[in-house]
């Protein structure tokens, strides 16, 4: 609400002050409403009011989201466009870029799906590229003897190999387990069967020979050729069967059995770990234990000048 | 410089005799070694150099895996120059565009870290041109073991684009940018011949998801793929793998007037204060739970069960 008063009636007012003061009233309720008016139109406004102040001329469209709004000057991004971008002859070499097309419906959250569609995504474009790029017949593939710096060190490269290769033989330790669990029960039934066929013959080994012994009391011990009568299984073929596992390099003259050296190195894994260790143990302690393999004359002996000068010369005693 | 005026006057002096003479004229000495006769420059002044230089620098107080992520851009990129860190107060104002012009570089990608989490990428073209704010999220840096592809460093890669960038203008302001800072110059001093790695740039979810891959392809000759061997093409991933939330473009370097404001962005504080209050207030909900159960059991009494003086005796 505007009032216009001339000057003149102003001076020949005599209710002049009065005037005044609801002039002033009036001019300040005026504008306190049109602030407020402000306010409530300046609502979504006031982030980007700045810049609106300073881009003048051009269209603000804004971009009212149900809780947004949102500053989009589609003319000033097409312009900054024009400003920025190459001439349009430029050849496709100097670009070397490729838009693809892609479906809409991939779900972000979906990690395989999503990388899925960036893979295809590179695969069609270095594909339509590379069509380009043999009819251009520039060289474009590096040949297998050129040696450059790459983006990745060696060592790096070295790492990653040890971590796949790692990953390979964690996945086939797992496989063999379960495979020697498998085997291991079937193991246990055929253990079994072979346990008993050793005491069966155990015990007819007995037998025989307490037969042969009464039979010989029997004929009084008369010596000579009886052939045929007796039936020793020991003489003939099968001989007293020891385990065919041979130790390698069992010398005659070693009292331990081949065992004196063996677990120490390398313990076998798997199911027999505990069985060798008895068996170990039993060779090394059982029935009175080595009886002086400490000093041998052997061929590896002989040459061996390392026990010379062993000791640790500052655990000698110094004799005072 | 006396030497030099006799030189001139001598050299006109000699044309002149010379004119008439049958010897070929010399070749015209100037500062930098003689020169012949100028030729015609045509097309020269036409033709088209990629004389971009991006300048990479990061805030002070950047945390490990950002710092990585920003060498392995220097490494990406053949034509970028590194620089010094730069002091908080330098990031607003001018002081970046000066910094950009000293160094004679054209463009800038400035790596901003706040409170030592949540990093911002700020892509600018220097002199006037457009810049853009990223959030940077999902960051995974080519060190990582997973990532097990290599190729040349300072080849030319291809690059592709999501068929989405044309949609909007915003987009393809972004994907004209992403262009030239990420291509490399085809003449450029440290650019390796051939074209062994791709990078990705898609839009899904209205962010720029970035991938780099390794490219494998049968060939025996460096100019022609084998047979079939575009089928067999395979592609290892070599890193780094980043997404790229755009939250203002702006139409000055570092600063002018916001052409684009992205109505999606949430900045990580809001987020953060967010969960904190989701989770605040599970404490207050069963509080209130709890009182709306003794109202409900006030007003509607259970009936007695007939069970219930069973075994009172």
């Amino acid at each position: 609400m505007e009032m216009t008063i001339s000057p003149n009636f102003l001076n020949t007012n005599p209710y002049k002050h009065l005037f005044d003061l609801v002039l002033k009233a009036d001019l300040t309720l005026f504008s306190r409403a049109k602030m407020i008016d402000d306010d409530l139109d300046l609502n979504g406004q006031i982030s980007g009011s700045e810049s609106e102040s300073e881009y003048e001329g051009s269209e603000v469209v804004r971009l009212a989201e149900p809780a947004k709004e949102s500053i989009y000057n589609k003319d000033g991004l097409i312009d900054k466009l024009g400003d920025i971008s190459w001439p349009d002859n430029v050849e496709w070499i100097h670009k070397l870029s490729v838009d693809i097309d892609t479906q809409e419906d991939v779900n972000v959250e979906d990690d395989i799906a999503r990388e899925l569609s960036f893979f295809t995504q590179a695969l069609e474009g270095t594909r339509q590229a590379f069509v380009k790029l043999e009819s251009m017949g520039l060289p474009f593939l590096r040949p297998s003897d050129y040696y450059a710096e790459m983006v990745k060190t060696d060592s790096h490269m070295e790492k990653i190999r040890g971590s796949l290769l790692a990953e390979k033989r964690e996945i086939e330790e797992r496989e063999e387990k379960r495979k020697a669990r498998e085997a291991k029960k079937l193991a246990k039934e055929v253990q079994a069967e072979k346990q008993k066929e050793r005491a069966k013959q155990k015990k007819e080994m007995i037998e025989s020979v307490k037969k042969w012994r009464k039979q010989r009391q029997r004929n009084g011990f008369a010596g000579g050729d009886e052939d045929g009568e007796m039936v020793m299984d020991f003489e003939e073929g099968k001989a007293f069967e020891r385990s065919s596992k041979k130790r390698p390099g069992v010398s005659p003259g070693d009292r331990s059995g081949g065992k004196a050296g063996q677990f120490g190195g390398k313990g076998k894994k798997g199911m027999n770990k505990k069985a060798n260790r008895r068996e170990f143990r039993n060779s090394k302690f059982g029935f009175g234990g080595r009886k002086g393999l400490k000093k041998q004359n052997t061929a590896e002996t002989t040459d061996d000048l390392g026990s010379f000068n062993k000791s640790n010369p500052r655990n000698k005693r110094h004799k005072a | 410089m006396g030497k030099k005026r006799k030189h001139n006057e001598s050299e006109a002096a000699e044309p002149a005799k010379q004119d008439d003479g049958f010897a070929p004229e010399r070749p015209k000495r100037t500062l930098l070694g003689w020169k012949d006769k100028p030729e015609e420059k045509g097309t020269d002044s036409q033709v088209f150099r990629n004389k971009e230089k991006v300048l990479v620098t990061c805030s002070r107080r950047i945390n490990f895996r950002y710092r990585h992520l920003m060498l392995n851009m220097v490494s990406l990129l053949p034509n970028c120059k590194k620089d010094n860190k730069v002091e908080s107060k330098e990031t607003k104002g001018a002081t970046l565009n000066e910094l950009v012009e000293l160094r004679n570089c054209s463009s800038c990608l400035f790596f901003e870290c706040r409170k030592h989490q949540d990093l911002y990428l700020w892509m600018a073209k220097c002199p006037g041109g457009p810049s853009v704010k990223f959030l940077v999220k999902a960051v995974h840096t080519m060190e990582e073991l997973k990532l097990t592809g290599n190729h040349l460093k300072g080849s030319r890669p291809l690059l592709t684009f999501s068929n989405n960038f044309d949609k909007d203008p915003h987009w393809k302001l972004l994907k004209e940018l992403l262009m030239q800072i990420f291509a490399t110059p085809k003449d450029h001093r440290k650019a390796k011949p051939y074209h062994d790695h791709v990078f990705v740039f898609s839009i899904l979810d209205n962010h720029i998801w970035f991938r780099n891959y390794q490219i494998s392809v049968p060939h025996n000759e460096a100019n022609k793929v084998d047979r079939g061997g575009l089928e067999k093409m395979t592609l290892v991933e070599v890193g780094p793998r980043f997404c790229l939330n755009p939250i203002k473009i702006f139409g000055g370097s570092f600063g002018g007037p916001t052409l684009y404001e992205n109505p999606f962005y949430v900045s990580p504080n809001l987020e953060r204060a967010l969960k904190k209050k989701q989770k605040a207030s599970k404490f207050a909900k069963k509080v209130k739970a709890k009182t709306r159960r003794k109202m409900h059991e006030l007003s509607n009494h259970l009936e007695p069960d007939e069970f219930t003086d069973l075994w009172n005796e």
